[in-house]
């Protein structure tokens, strides 16, 4: 068990509908594994599987080589994080970011001395004492990240983090969270439906349809692959090129 | 112009079964024809200074019974309502609660007044505590079933997923964000209580006096002075709440607050 | 989670034994008593109060008569309330009229009975008010309001209770579905402003309240506390009719109480059942996809 997380044979099912087949993963430590996927294929399920918020019908869940399919998701030490920021709404931006270390009893100074700094990591100093509602899109997600990576979690999951964002923020986002996740050596399994973007965001690819999910060895299989969708992509572009 | 003048006419009217009942409180004789009542004064409100007075008792007959179930319900309601709202039977679950809601306290407190009797509950203070309880109950559970929804459940797992307990969870995202849906519950729980009649006099079998109890026995024995300051004290609580906040007097199904 | 199960079938148990048990159990004794198998006249199993009550006409009027109590009322308070909450929308937002519409909800049953009772009888305060004008001659030369035969001074009550509670519920629909954006649309469509009301307004705002309403006409029809005050021994509202035959000192008259109360429940519930399987969207909420 040399990998960091492994999952094995891993079913689900809703009443007569099955959501997740034998599924398969393995991600090496401090690599972002990007999960291509449309909605309604499963891959919502399965984050949350690996984050212990929903229980797997069959299957195992390695993380460091200890089995942690029956752990409470507190004792996992893993983050999910929605496509929506869900920031707490009786919270500011600061005491968000804080609401992990505050559970974990620590002492206010060290409490203030690590939110300051993620506060500056995720360039959001100055937003420190606003409320939700007066964030944007882009700056609530900026302060859910914070508040995710400031407990360090084991294993970061990403559900479309940036599905809800106008194309300029988004592409901002990407660039910073790429940075913060090499700065922090983060592991991560992102999900997207966005084929550029599981690109760029993902150290390894991998594609869920249908409740299967196939992990490629390395991005030239995927970019090969006929199923992976990207020769189609180039072969558009490269149609456009020539009619012009 | 008419619009104003229609407004303010509405207003006054809204604004004088409240005086009219005050006056009645203050008076003594009101013989056909009169207009007002032929002595005025504050011997009905006495009572105020006579902690053994019938209305005095009554009207914390009341106040113990609805905090008690207001309480209860906005309590046990908040545990259960969230287990019932996420799960995969949940519409079940909101029908059978509609089925005691719908249904009058008085026609319910008929058919399970049985089993009030043969535990020895009629006419005692738990026993009119627990019917209104089981009444009030399901309407709770309605009122936080329009609350429960898949933002705060997300939340929630968040919270879990950094690394809170399940009490923590309560204390700190979970009641927080509650805090208006427990009031609201609670207060719209209090009220119900408060304006119970028929449920009350029939399982309390006239023993427990609260306040709407005590406005049909003055009715009955004609003391209609007596009557309207009951009927004052019964509408209170309810103003005072109102001038508070006034979100809290009524709940709207499936309509933002 | 082993643990989070025990507490979710715990939570369901409970939920069951506080909301569905008594309704069950109280059913049960009401039926073994209806049919004269338990109770201080069981004489052995009967089916003649059965018969008495669904081929006998009382049961039926008490029905047909609070049906008709509720109706009236819902009807008449609809047609306040949306006068009000259209012609009034933007006081109704803020300014006095905005409290003093909430001022009704602080009267229970009881209480506006009272009141009504007081103001409406023949000796009234109205009354007095004619009488002293000089448009009264006398007493009897008021009308019955009270006490009457068709349930006028129950119907009176129950508009000034639910005309409030329909105001609000317009003026906060209005807002929440952003009516007034429906409207703009519709206008450049080249809708005239009687058309603005027969086709957006009044078929959103009935549309989004159609449930809350059919629940007020039910809620009317299980009063209790209006009608005990205001109404007359004939034609009586169900309520106040069962409530009498429980407590009445003829003991043959209690088996007949159980069986309207059960027939009066199955009433309810058949009408939440269609409720139900007309309105899903109305019981769904987001919790559940």
């Amino acid at each position: 068990m040399s990998q960091f997380l492994t999952i094995q044979h891993l079913y689900k099912t809703f009443g007569k509908e099955t959501v997740l087949q034998d599924i398969n993963l393995t991600l090496d430590k401090n690599t972002v594994l990007s999960l291509l996927g449309s909605s309604g294929s499963g891959k919502t399920t399965l984050l949350k599987i690996i984050a212990g918020i929903e229980t797997a019908d069959k299957g195992n869940i390695f993380l460091e080589g200890n089995n942690i399919s029956d752990q409470k998701p507190q004792e996992r030490h893993i983050v999910y994080l929605y496509q929506e920021a869900l920031l707490f709404p009786h919270l500011n931006a600061f005491e968000n970011i804080a609401f992990g270390l505050r559970l974990q009893k620590m002492n206010e100074s060290l409490i203030t001395e690590k939110v300051h700094l993620m506060l500056k990591n995720i360039e959001m100093t100055k937003h420190a004492k606003k409320m939700p509602p007066q964030l944007s899109g882009g700056q609530k997600q900026r302060i859910s990240f914070g508040r995710a990576m400031i407990i360090e979690p084991k294993l970061l999951l990403l559900d479309e983090p940036f599905g809800a964002l106008d194309a300029s923020t988004r592409s901002k986002m990407q660039e910073l969270f790429k940075t913060l996740a090499h700065n922090m050596n983060l592991s991560a399994l992102f999900v997207t439906h966005d084929l550029k973007e599981a690109i760029v965001m993902g150290d390894q690819i991998g594609k869920i349809q249908k409740g299967q999910l196939v992990q490629y060895e390395t991005k030239n299989e995927f970019f090969n692959d006929a199923f992976s969708g990207v020769q189609k992509e180039i072969d558009f572009w490269k149609s456009i090129g020539q009619n012009t | 112009m008419i619009k104003r003048t229609l407004q303010y006419g509405f207003i006054i009217s809204i604004g004088f079964p409240v005086v009219f009942l005050l006056v009645l409180s203050l008076g003594r004789r009101w013989a056909y024809p009169n207009i007002l009542p032929e002595q005025i004064s504050f011997a009905n409100w006495e009572f105020l200074q006579q902690s053994d007075s019938k209305l005095f008792q009554a009207f914390f007959v009341s106040l113990g019974i609805s905090l008690c179930v207001a309480v209860f319900v906005t309590a046990l309601g908040f545990v259960i309502s969230k287990f019932i709202a996420y799960s995969q039977r949940r519409n079940t679950f909101l029908v059978l609660a509609y089925i005691p809601y719908l249904l009058s306290p008085v026609i319910m407190a008929i058919i399970f007044q049985y089993y009030f009797i043969i535990t020895g509950l009629t006419g005692t203070f738990l026993g009119v505590i627990i019917a209104q309880f089981l009444v009030a109950f399901p309407f709770g559970i309605i009122i936080y079933l329009n609350f429960w929804n898949a933002q705060l459940k997300s939340m929630e797992e968040l919270s879990y997923t950094l690394g809170g307990s399940r009490w923590q969870t309560y204390k700190k995202v979970l009641l927080p964000l509650s805090k208006n849906a427990l009031m609201l519950c609670f207060f719209q729980v209090f009220l119900i209580s408060w304006f119970e009649y028929g449920l009350t006099n029939l399982i309390g079998s006239g023993k427990i006096r609260t306040l709407t109890v005590s406005v049909f026995n003055f009715v009955t024995e004609a003391n209609i002075f007596y009557a309207a300051l009951a009927c004052f004290l019964l509408i209170l609580p309810p103003m005072l709440l109102l001038y508070i906040n006034k979100r809290f007097i009524l709940f709207v199904e499936k309509t933002e607050l | 989670m082993k643990k989070l199960y025990n507490i979710k079938s715990f939570s369901t148990l409970l939920f069951l034994i506080i909301v569905v048990l008594p309704v069950f159990c109280g059913l049960v004794y009401a039926t073994l008593y209806s049919f004269e198998i338990v109770g201080i006249i069981n004489s052995g199993f009967t089916t003649k109060h059965w018969e008495d009550i669904i081929q006998g006409s009382a049961f039926w009027s008490s029905i047909g008569f609070s049906f008709y109590v509720a109706i009236c009322s819902v009807v008449i308070s609809l047609i306040f309330a949306l006068a009000m909450a259209l012609s009034w929308k933007k006081n109704l937002q803020k300014g006095a009229l905005s409290t003093a519409i909430y001022l009704p909800l602080c009267f229970p049953g009881t209480v506006m009975a009272f009141f009504m009772f007081q103001f409406l009888s023949k000796s009234g305060f109205l009354s007095r008010l004619g009488f002293a004008s000089g448009v009264l001659e006398d007493i009897n030369s008021f009308p019955a309001l009270i006490n009457d035969a068709y349930g006028i001074g129950i119907i009176i009550t129950s508009v000034v209770l639910i005309t409030p509670f329909f105001v609000i519920l317009f003026s906060n629909i209005y807002h929440t579905e952003n009516i007034e954006a429906y409207k703009e649309l519709a206008t450049t469509f080249g809708a005239s402003k009687r058309q603005l009301l027969q086709k957006v307004t009044l078929p959103i705002l009935l549309k989004k309240s159609s449930v809350t309403i059919y629940l007020f006409i039910i809620f009317v029809m299980g009063s209790y506390e209006i009608p005990l005050l205001l109404g007359r021994q004939s034609p009586q509202m169900i309520s106040v009719a069962t409530v009498q035959k429980i407590q009445r000192f003829n003991l043959y008259d209690i088996p007949k109480g159980f069986a309207m109360s059960i027939l009066y429940v199955l009433i309810i519930m058949s009408v939440l059942l269609f409720l139900y399987f007309r309105n899903r969207d109305y019981f769904k909420s987001e919790t559940t996809k």
